[in-house]
């Protein structure tokens, strides 16, 4: 970059203050934005030079410490580490600044996570083992079993798949994309004790990972590659490994699962859900969040389903599930 | 109304990897503990730690060697004792965190893996890619959280409770509706991070402010060594943004607008790879002397581009990554555009090797404590070597926390009273009501843009005192402030103005700690005595805030061991 430009953008602000407002509103704020800038700056800009109140959480500015999530044009950003070109780039000289959830919005771009610590917490998010409090050696773990953590340790927290995720907006008893990334990781670490713990409470119904719609979109939206869905398929897979499979809606869920793949030679959302919920079930349970994959292009028609890019991970369930009978 | 008062055997404030490894040790004694903190503790800065933690572990590598690398690299200011500690600890320490889960980097026969770090004589710094503070910080916290610490987050700690030489509590209040409490204890520790925020362009999280530090001096309390802060060679352009030091490491060539690789001139030797503060210095001179790039002419290039994309993408992934978000330059195809950084805080609370809490050069706080960045025990002296702050806070926290749970058995409890909080809740109706012209970003903005141009990486006599009378007009300046917002929900408005006010009281500590010390040592660079000073100057500061917030200043003997001062040379 060698020289610095400059566009004149404007920004439509959510307001709301849960002690004062009864209602939120949006204020629409004009700057002058230049190419050096990412979304971070300009909510410094808005509270330090425009209005004082404004407020939002943010910390390290490294992109590190998942304080300062928040959605742009609908979009889940890091307010850290998204450059103001790209969404100029992507949705033109207007943008919508919104908390990652309105409806638990308390504060402007603030909102109570209390729902999605509580998740985290749910699934035992640490390594369980005596610990040695002296230890005089370490653990041995191979470069190999460390890669099994598939970069789940990397998740920061910073909520953005769990407020983006359509099965959790349906059903506030399932887990999430987040808190199953750290159920993975804790899991697939060799040093661990309590994967059968684990694997109870992410495969019990309604919480549990199948109620997964496969959608894809935890994926698309983490800012740090941690592909939650990847390590929920994982879960699946662990589910049947480990012989705790129970024949319920969540289990008949994955043979269903199977079932698409062998009909389409790939997968299929809405055969899935069918198969194991029946129709009528499914359209009053999940009408409004299929209607929503089917809009934003998640639903497949038959004709027009693309290919597996991760036909290893398929096939491998497809081998785990057909064990399980029912 | 009156204030709840909760009665713990310990309260903590912050939980990074200090705060939060102090608090296990305690709960798991089976003493009663709560952890205060402003940020969610996964937020906290500790998080941000990119490349490594020292730990003497390999064959080739030895215990004393670190001592020695430690107290070199300290610029003989370093207390020996706390050094040896640390450096003795060190091997268990990181065990200790690799079996509570910590997901290091690993060799083919799956020990912990190490890196070379500059001022090093052995590969010495585990590593967990480059996020090592992450893995750090989740391992601790979750570890904590499995044996039940209660973690009170998005509260500020505002006050502490301090009389006849002894603390008896905390004040703080709810952050997300202003519900105020007093936390009263047997014992308080303090591990509430750096304060680098206190320049314009540092590396440091927006909720490094340094309160911690305030608190404790406003009770004419001192502050030790405050004059040494580190700044890191690279920092992104414009905004100090961290670029480790691997980007060094793996062979960046730094070059000025004519092209010339002008390390040549400053460090024939190590080039690139000399001392942090040398190459701060060489940069800075470079931009000052008018052979700096970018649009703003305020930096140099740092050129990586002769490694390759592969190479590039295997070591430096997030630094790229980095330098693209916030520069729009990508290292595999450009150089790009950086300057130094303040970065680390080597002064802080003067604690004695246990974490007591210092009153003067002789005597302790009862009851008191303090370890990590806000701490000064002190391992870095003036000068921290990389991969060593992240070890103190971890181990100092844990041993500190071993330390009160041994106190905590002879220590008792000084019931709290209402009136304990009547300096916070003075403090924040002033803000709340008060109704001048001065604004929080305004100030905060002149406070910052002076440090940086006056108390930075270079320093004389005339910038000094001049720094003197601006932060000291500052803060007369601040009594003048009004906030916009007067809310209780989620007032982040007063939170800034609190923590500027935080902000203005440490920053002279800064400045009249560095213009009374006549010598260059380390990361305090003066240019108008540009040698080291042993006869006179081979002490601590000991810094003192009266009631009227004039500072005096006295010294404290350096803790001498094995390793005689001898020259620092790279
Ligand atoms: C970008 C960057 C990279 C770094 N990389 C390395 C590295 O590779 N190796 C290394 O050794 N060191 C590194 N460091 C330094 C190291 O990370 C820090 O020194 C260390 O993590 C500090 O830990 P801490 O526990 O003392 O404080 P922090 O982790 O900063 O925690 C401070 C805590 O105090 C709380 N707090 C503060 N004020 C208040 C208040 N008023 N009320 C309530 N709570 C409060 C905060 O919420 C937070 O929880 C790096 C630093 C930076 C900035
Ligand atoms: S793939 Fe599953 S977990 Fe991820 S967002 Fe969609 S429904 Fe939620
Ligand atoms: S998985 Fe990704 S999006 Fe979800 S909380 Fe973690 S870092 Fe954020
Ligand atoms: S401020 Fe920490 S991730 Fe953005």
């Amino acid at each position: 970059m060698t020289t610095i430009t400059t566009q004149t953008i404007t920004f439509n602000v959510f307001r709301f203050n849960a002690e004062t407002d009864y209602l939120p509103h949006y204020k629409t704020i004009e700057m002058e934005v230049t190419s050096e800038e990412v979304v971070l700056d300009i909510l410094n800009r808005i509270k330090w030079d425009v209005d004082g109140s404004f407020s939002y959480r943010r910390s390290c500015r490294h992109g590190i410490c998942g304080a300062c999530a928040i959605k742009v044009n609908g979009k889940g950003v890091l307010a850290c580490k998204e450059r103001m070109n790209d969404l100029i780039e992507l949705f033109g000289t207007e943008l919508t600044l919104e908390p990652l959830s309105i409806k638990r919005a308390v504060k402007d771009m603030i909102i109570d996570k209390e729902d999605f610590w509580k998740k985290h917490e749910q699934v035992k998010p640490y390594l369980i083992d005596e610990i040695d409090e002296h230890p005089e050696s370490e653990n041995l773990v191979t470069p190999k079993e460390e890669a099994q953590l598939l970069e789940a340790d990397y998740c920061i927290q910073c909520g953005l798949c769990h407020y983006s995720c359509p099965s959790l907006e349906n059903n506030e008893s399932y887990i999430g994309p987040a808190a199953f990334a750290a159920a993975y990781r804790f899991n697939a670490d060799v040093r661990d004790k309590a994967t059968l713990d684990r694997l109870d409470i992410v495969n019990a119904p309604d919480q549990g990972v199948w109620d997964c719609v496969k959608c894809f979109e935890c994926q698309e939206v983490c800012p740090k590659e941690v592909n939650p869905i990847e390590k929920i398929t994982k879960l699946h897979n662990q589910v049947f490994e480990n012989g705790v499979a129970i024949n319920n809606v969540a289990t008949r869920h994955a043979v269903g699962f199977a079932h698409s793949i062998k009909k389409h030679g790939l997968l299929d959302e809405a055969e899935l859900v069918r198969y194991s919920e029946g129709t009528v079930p499914m359209l009053m349970k999940h009408g409004k969040v299929g209607f929503k994959m089917f809009k934003v292009g998640k639903v497949v028609m038959p004709w027009n389903m693309p290919k597996s890019d991760k036909l290893d991970e398929v096939k491998a369930l497809i081998k785990s599930s057909s064990t399980v009978k029912f | 109304m009156s204030i709840p008062i909760y009665t713990y055997d310990a309260v903590i404030v912050g939980s990074g990897l200090a705060g939060s490894a102090a608090a296990r040790e305690l709960k798991q004694a089976g003493k009663n503990v709560a952890v205060i903190t402003k940020l969610h503790p996964l937020r906290s800065h500790s998080g941000a730690a990119q490349g490594g933690i020292n730990a003497a572990l390999s064959d080739v590598d030895s215990i004393e060697l670190h001592e020695f690398d430690t107290v070199k690299g300290a610029d003989y200011l370093a207390d020996q004792d706390a050094v040896e500690l640390m450096c003795q600890k060190a091997p268990e320490t990181i065990r200790w965190a690799e079996r509570m889960g910590a997901a290091f980097s690993r060799t083919d026969d799956g020990k912990i893996a190490q890196r070379p770090f500059g001022g090093q004589s052995s590969p010495r710094a585990c590593f967990a890619k480059d996020r090592t503070g992450l893995t750090l910080l989740q391992t601790i916290y979750e570890q904590a959280l499995r044996v039940g610490v209660d973690f009170i987050d998005e509260w500020y700690a505002a006050d502490i409770i301090y009389e006849d030489g002894k603390v008896s509590g905390v004040v703080a209040f709810n952050i997300r509706n202003q519900e105020k409490a007093i936390f009263n204890a047997k014992a308080v520790m303090f591990a509430t991070g750096g304060y680098a925020r206190a320049f314009k362009i540092s590396s440091n999280a927006h909720a490094n402010t340094g309160d911690g530090l305030s608190i404790v001096a406003r009770h004419g309390l001192p502050l030790e060594d405050m004059e040494f802060v580190q700044f890191h060679p690279s920092g992104l352009s414009g905004s100090g943004i961290l670029i480790s030091e691997a980007a060094r490491g793996e062979g960046g060539k730094l070059l000025n607008s004519e092209g010339e690789r002008f390390m040549e001139r400053y460090a024939p030797n190590k080039l690139e790879l000399a001392s942090r503060d040398v190459v701060a210095r060489a940069i800075i001179n470079e931009i000052r002397e008018g052979r700096g790039v970018g649009p703003r002419k305020d930096a140099v290039y740092i050129d990586l581009t002769h490694l390759g994309k592969e190479k590039i993408m295997e070591r430096l992934p997030e630094l790229r990554d980095l330098a693209i978000t916030f520069l729009g330059l990508d290292m595999i195809k450009e150089p790009i555009l950086i300057s130094a950084t303040a970065h680390y805080s080597m002064g802080g609370i003067p604690v004695d090797i246990d974490g007591h809490v210092r009153k003067n050069n002789d005597a302790l706080v009862e009851g008191f404590y303090a370890a990590g960045e806000c701490a000064c025990v002190s391992v870095h002296g003036a000068n921290r070597l990389g991969a060593n702050s992240v070890l103190e806070a971890l181990l100092f926290g844990r041993h500190v926390g071993q330390s009160m749970v041994n106190d905590i058995e002879t220590l008792y409890l000084r019931e709290a009273e209402q009136s304990d909080a009547d300096t916070m809740i003075a403090e924040m109706e002033r803000i709340l009501t008060n109704n001048g012209k001065e604004t929080v970003p305004g100030l905060r903005n002149e406070l910052q843009q002076s440090m940086t141009d006056n108390a930075g990486v270079f320093r004389t006599e005339e910038t000094l005192s001049k720094q003197v009378e601006i932060v000291k007009e500052l803060r007369k300046r601040f009594e003048n402030i009004r906030i916009d917002d007067k809310s209780k929900i989620f007032n982040t408005d007063l939170q800034e103005a609190i923590e500027l006010g935080h902000m203005l009281d440490y920053a002279l500590f800064i400045v009249e700690s560095a213009l009374a010390r006549k010598e260059s040592r380390g990361a305090h660079y003066r240019e108008d005595f540009t040698t080291r000073d042993d006869e006179a100057f081979m002490k601590h500061t000991m810094a003192y805030m009266d009631a009227n917030g004039e500072i005096s200043l006295d010294y404290m003997a350096v803790t001498p061991g094995k390793f005689e001062p001898q020259e620092r040379t790279y």
